[in-house]
């Protein structure tokens, strides 16, 4: 409290001076850095970490506006992004960069940021698109990866390597998480237009023992799948230690999603036939350049696709 | 009621071995490759880890006590081991030594935090180890920087990968932890305390012994059986990750549940907690095996948690009972004096 009263009281000569100055905008810019809040999904997520870390960097690099990074406790944890969003609008930031935990549930504190003139650009997991339309949002600027095209990406190298005909798994995501929706599309896609035979679907949640149990209990029942899709490299990890207990690594292709650092060892040793580079680290910090180009008067709308890439041991090299 | 009078025996006797064995030909019939050499391997490497924590947790459960910070800890003991193990200064040898130690020094430590708070300012223990929950899961994090950690000698991972005539070498593990939690509880000092502490804290008390000290030491047993716990997830899958073991606090207190254990305390056993485990690992195999979709597996696990407990109350009542119908009945001792072992007897 008394510091913020401080605070406060030092910020007074400072804004009598401006008053005096009028128009004098560049001496106000130069005062007053445009905030900027960062609405994070779980910071104890590896890629979330990695992507909050290149916003930082940029934040630094940059030193034209101040970065304010919200995380959250686990994925699920909707409550605290829109007290996160309530709390920028309170605050009035300049901009919000949003990457929400539930595609629906952030739409609301979205349009509210928007109704106090504030610049808000989605990221990493689009809104959803009924959502935004029914709240007269449609042309909401995201920035982000096409999580369905990328595991159309790895499912199809899968497909390539099996042909017509292979049996496969795939291992999802959270149930209800958007990401994990999108890429179980795109591996079905891939599956489809490959000829691939999908034996079972299953959830692992995204972590590393549920795959490897799961996978591996799998393998009983259906001891002759030749691929597995694994929605992220976490499980990939699993799914690979499953295949090594039953002597079946190397054989049985796995893919995954995400290329963290763990999983490259994997590829290069032909244990993982491919992952998905989405650019994390870069990803905030480029929908924070869009929020920037958008208040420079730029019009903007629609997605705005970040890169995909397929990462095979060729690239590693 | 001559056959009534069996089933209670049976109940008694056999009670959730019964019901594990039920379990195991249901499933041999239904589901197609179940009762295989190769299955029954997968099975006893999947519940090793639940094994060794809910061993932990017997020992605080009997005392009425409970440790939700199990899930956490492990995950931070990993990332100690993890961080140990792929230090490139060390040896193979020492670094797997010392990551080791490592873990089940972290457990331990996290075993003296929940107990000495719990004991010193008398605060439950529920709401301490949710704090410790959020402390363990916290510094896992921050240590680690939210990264997986992998790559560890190829001489620890094997060790997770081995077998001796099907049944692996993690298990044999956890089985050990299980014969000789069994013998803490039956045949120590400590063991015979925790009964009785469990049963009648006010009695041990006036019989002149601190129940403190052995619900600190029971802490601390917990959070080192964790710390072995994570030595054997990183056997076994070869990662050490700060978000890993989320729930697996609930799995632990179900094993133990299952397995016939009061949760408010004084009553249960080892033995027990194994088949509980046991029970949560068949089950999960065998529905997967036979085909069942993932929610309403879900549902069917809750539902048999649920069953468990209800024929564990049906098992409690049978054992009175049968005291009075069966046998000339021994002369009844007042049931929180039964146990007290070597403590004064009234």
């Amino acid at each position: 409290m008394n510091t913020k009263c401080r605070a406060s009281c030092a910020a007074l000569p400072i804004l009598a001076l401006l008053a005096v100055g009028g128009g004098g905008s560049s001496a106000r810019a130069e005062e007053k850095k445009p905030v900027v809040g960062l609405v994070m999904k779980s910071l104890a997520n590896e890629f979330f970490k990695s992507m909050e870390e290149g916003a930082r960097k940029f934040a630094a690099e940059d030193g034209t506006f101040t970065l304010v990074p919200v995380g959250m406790n686990s994925e699920t944890d909707i409550d605290t992004q829109i007290s996160a969003m309530e709390n920028f609008i309170t605050q009035k930031v300049d901009l919000i960069c949003v990457a929400p935990a539930d595609s629906v549930g952030l739409v609301a504190p979205v349009k509210k940021a928007i109704k106090a003139g504030i610049t808000v650009v989605n990221f990493d997991v689009k809104l959803d698109d009924k959502a935004l339309a029914k709240a007269g949002l449609k042309d909401l600027v995201f920035v982000g990866p096409d999580n369905r095209e990328g595991a159309y990406l790895a499912g199809n190298e899968l497909a390539k390597k099996l042909g017509k005909g292979g049996k496969v798994f795939i291992i999802e995501g959270n149930p209800g998480a958007d990401n994990a929706k999108m890429r179980k599309a795109g591996f079905e896609k891939a599956a489809k237009e490959g000829g691939l035979k999908v034996l079972v679907s299953r959830t692992a949640h995204w972590e590393t023992e549920e795959a490897n149990t799961l996978v591996t209990n799998l393998l009983t029942s259906h001891p002759d799948v030749q691929g597995i899709m694994a929605a992220n490299d976490s499980m990939a990890l699993g799914v690979v230690k499953a295949l090594d207990a039953a002597g079946k690594s190397g054989k049985v292709q796995v893919v995954g999603f995400d290329n963290i650092p763990a999983i490259q060892k994997l590829v290069k040793d032909g244990k993982v036939l491919a992952t998905i580079d989405q650019f994390g680290p870069e990803m905030a910090a480029n929908c924070i350049k869009t929020g920037f180009r958008m208040k420079k008067g730029e019009h903007l709308k629609g997605w705005l696709k970040t890169p995909v890439k397929l990462i095979t041991a060729t690239d590693l090299m | 009621m001559r056959v009534k009078q069996i089933l209670y025996l049976l109940l008694r006797e056999a009670g959730i071995g019964l019901a594990l064995i039920l379990m195991v030909i249901a499933f041999s019939a239904a589901a197609p490759r179940f009762a295989s050499m190769a299955n029954v391997t997968n099975i006893l490497t999947q519940i090793s880890i639940n094994t060794v924590i809910s061993v932990g947790m017997t020992f605080v459960i009997l005392l009425g006590g409970i440790d939700l910070s199990v899930g956490s800890v492990l995950a931070l003991a990993t990332i100690v081991g993890g961080m140990i193990i792929t230090n490139e200064n060390l040896s193979p040898g020492t670094a797997i030594l010392l990551s080791v130690l490592g873990s089940a020094l972290t457990g331990c430590l996290c075993g003296v935090f929940n107990g000495v708070v719990c004991e010193r300012w008398k605060i439950h223990s529920f709401i301490v180890t949710l704090g410790m929950l959020n402390i363990a899961r916290g510094a896992a994090l921050q240590i680690s920087n939210s990264r997986t950690i992998s790559e560890f000698p190829d001489a620890f991972n094997d060790v997770g990968a081995a077998t001796i005539f099907g049944v692996p070498v993690i298990f044999l593990i956890a089985l050990a932890v299980v014969l000789a939690g069994r013998f803490i509880l039956a045949r120590t000092v400590f063991g015979r305390m925790i009964y009785a502490i469990g049963n009648n804290e006010e009695a041990v008390r006036l019989s002149g012994h601190d129940p403190s000290v052995y619900k600190v030491v029971a802490f601390i047993v917990c959070g080192g059986m964790v710390g072995v716990a994570a030595i054997i997830y990183m056997m076994r899958l070869n990662i050490a990750s700060p978000i890993l073991g989320v729930g697996f606090e609930l799995n632990a207190i179900a094993a133990v549940v299952i397995g016939g254990t009061s949760m408010s305390g004084g009553k249960g056993s080892m033995i027990g907690t194994l088949l509980g485990a046991s029970i949560m690992g068949v089950l999960n195999n065998g529905l997967l095996l036979l085909g069942m979709g993932d929610f309403a597996r879900q549902m069917v696990t809750g539902l048999i948690i649920v069953v468990a407990v209800i024929i564990d109350k049906y098992r409690a009542q049978a054992f009175l009972r049968s005291s009075y119908e069966l046998a000339p009945a021994p002369p009844r001792e007042e049931p929180h004096l039964r146990d007290t072992g070597p403590g004064p007897r009234v």
